[in-house]
């Protein structure tokens, strides 16, 4: 089966006062249709403008897309115009984002903003038609009495109810492939369950490749077939969920895994194991492995050489990896 | 028992809603009702819930920052409920706060050092300016940071060191009481463990008194002793840390802890509830139980009937008709 995505040696820049800084450099990864990759990581780490990049929405400038290749259904997004890939934004490719309250326009009600996406993409629909598949869609992601809610403004919605008006959106012209940015970060753990449980009810009936970007690492054990993880613009580790979290090798995905507190009663008042340190600035990147002064396992050659993302038991880029029992 | 540190006795907490002709009022947001809770010197208590249900409102009410509309705070079996002025002033260096968001709460224009000498300032503490610098000095290393911090802004630190920033201020006028209002959700999670061993260690070395406010629930019982789940301004349960997430009796406390997504593949997993609809507005609760719209065992007579904190024995408290 030929993937719906693959992201070849990606590489974005951005301009700033302190000169030109890689955001992303130097990504791979694919997505096969529906399949679900997670990529993790902190803030900075460039996550979102993979995302943003892929769907030609990086500003340039100050934003450039230096190298690489993003082959969609096995064309090249970075070679296509941008009317030509106007087309397939929003078309075939949806987007999800973190803010539902502001993803929204305030102006306009939401059964206006699901018709924008559908008639723009599928011009031979009437108005009438138009209406209707934008209450089919209400319908769809569990909003009741979709008839009467199309003429509701964002603000007359609850959190929850808004990012279930952008999956309708985005989810609109049956993409191949859905990009969510964050989509529960900003909602609450009940709601939280509702939406994700929603996304792959939907992603399953629809057979749509995903990329979830999420700092949360439960939310990815949860919907996630294959994960990456971001440290600083480069993936240190790819490779599925099952790898991932039962056997880590960078130790970033290990220090990650146990910063978190885990319900495991009678261990109560230990420390949680932390990462010293900080992320690195993107303008102030050491020589060597980005990763190698928060490190607890380095040796002499991570201070000097970069890492690559090799294939050992899964994909991932240290030198002295995490040993297995 | 001895006396406990803080007692809070059936507090409530409305804010009024003004509108229509000479600005009557009309409603009013009910963000806190009828909440009774203790919490020993020296121990935890965490408070969780979703967005809405009261839990910051009720941390600022037990430190004065609000007026209450009923009930009772005693600190330290003294009633501290009408307390005013010089007094309340005083009561200040007990009780301090840790703001949620590290990019808002600390002053873009004062250095770091004027930030966390203002309470001493305040309260007039140390008898000379050189005093005061050496004492922040002191405070800016027990909360990791370095003596070379003082003379900077708050933009040149991270979200984590301004976190620290934040608490080294708290901590200036050695307080005994700490309120912790979502100390962590704006950290990214290696930076969180860090913030959270800080708390934990300061609580050992100052014997510290906390209420943890977070909706994250892993954090919650990381950290705490006893935890408090609350629902639209009620606490439908209390009990020790380890009791409520291993045998939680009230449905929302099971849904809200099956709802937790687990950063493991494979292996045993709890049963998801996932809860239906939306939380209701504090304005117009429903009648009966306030979890009966979205309650997944819910009967008729839960509509009616609103439930009272049973106890269950072995410190666990829950508020419904089902256990």
């Amino acid at each position: 089966m030929s993937s719906v995505v693959e992201v070849k040696n990606l590489v974005t820049s951005f301009k700033t006062q302190e000169g030109t800084f890689n955001a992303v450099d130097n990504v791979s990864f694919k997505v096969d249709a529906g399949k679900t990759l997670g990529i993790v990581g902190e803030s900075g780490c460039g996550k979102s403008v993979t995302s943003l990049s892929i769907m030609g929405l990086i500003p340039m400038p100050p934003g450039k897309i230096e190298s690489g290749e993003i082959l969609f259904k096995g064309q090249n997004l970075l070679k296509l115009s941008q009317n030509e890939m106007r087309k397939i934004r929003g078309n075939k490719i949806g987007m999800i984002f973190q803010e539902p309250m502001t993803s929204l326009n305030p102006v306009f009600t939401i059964g206006n903003q699901i018709e924008e996406a559908i008639k723009l993409h599928q011009k031979e629909l009437s108005s009438k038609q138009v209406r209707e598949k934008a209450i089919d869609m209400l319908k769809l992601v569990g909003i009741p009495s979709p008839e009467k809610r199309i003429d509701d403004y964002p603000h007359q919605l609850s959190g929850g109810m808004r990012q279930r008006v952008m999956i309708a959106i985005a989810l609109s012209c049956s993409p191949d492939l859905l990009i969510a940015d964050e989509p529960t970060t900003a909602l609450d753990v009940t709601i939280q369950a509702q939406i994700l449980d929603l996304i792959k009810k939907l992603q399953r009936e629809l057979n749509t490749a995903m990329i979830l970007i999420t700092h949360d690492l439960g939310v990815v054990a949860e919907t996630c077939d294959d994960v990456a993880v971001m440290y600083a613009g480069k993936i240190v580790e790819y490779g599925t969920a099952d790898q991932i979290f039962n056997r880590p090798l960078h130790p970033y995905t290990k220090g990650l895994l146990n910063s978190v507190p885990h319900f495991e009663t009678g261990k109560r008042k230990t420390r949680l194991e932390t990462i010293p340190g900080i992320v690195p600035s993107l303008a102030n990147l050491p020589q060597g492995c980005r990763f190698f002064d928060r490190c607890t396992q380095s040796i002499e050659q991570c201070k000097v050489r970069q890492p690559e993302l090799e294939k050992l038991e899964h994909n991932v880029a240290c030198y002295n990896p995490v040993k297995q029992k | 028992m001895s006396t406990p540190f803080i007692e809070v006795k059936n507090l409530s907490k409305h804010f009024p809603i003004k509108g229509g002709f000479f600005s009557r009022q009309i409603a009013s947001v009910k963000a806190v009702s009828d909440v009774s809770l203790k919490i020993q010197k020296g121990e935890t208590l965490g408070l969780v819930g979703e967005s809405g249900c009261g839990k910051s409102t009720l941390g600022r009410c037990i430190i004065r920052l609000i007026d209450v509309s009923a009930g009772q705070i005693l600190l330290e079996g003294k009633d501290i409920t009408q307390t005013k002025g010089e007094e309340l002033r005083a009561l200040r260096r007990k009780m301090q706060i840790i703001f949620q968001d590290p990019y808002s709460s600390l002053n873009p224009r004062m250095t770091v050092g004027k930030i966390i000498e203002e309470p001493l300032i305040i309260h007039k503490i140390g008898n000379s300016a050189n005093d005061r610098r050496n004492r922040v000095k002191e405070l800016i290393e027990t909360v990791g940071l370095r003596k070379e911090s003082i003379d900077r802004y708050p933009h040149e630190f991270s979200g984590g060191q301004r976190q620290r920033i934040g608490i080294a201020r708290s901590l200036a006028v050695e307080p005994e009481l700490i309120v912790c209002d979502e100390p962590v959700s704006a950290l990214d999670v290696s930076i969180q463990a860090q913030v959270i061993n800080l708390l934990m260690d300061l609580q050992q070395k100052l014997g510290l008194t906390y209420l943890f406010i977070a909706h994250d629930l892993k954090v919650v019982e990381h950290i705490s002793n006893r935890v408090a789940v609350m629902y639209l301004g009620k606490v439908v349960e209390l009990a020790d840390a380890d009791e409520l997430y291993k045998n939680p009796r009230h449905p929302y406390t099971q849904a809200l802890l099956s709802a937790i997504p687990v950063p493991k593949v494979g292996g045993h997993k709890m049963k998801r509830i996932i809860l239906q609809g939306d939380v209701p507005s504090p304005v117009n609760p429903p009648s009966g139980c306030y979890f009966n719209p979205r309650c997944p065992i819910m009967s008729d007579e839960c509509k009616t009937t609103d439930p009272i904190l049973k106890n269950l024995g072995s410190n666990h408290e829950a508020r419904c008709l089902k256990v």
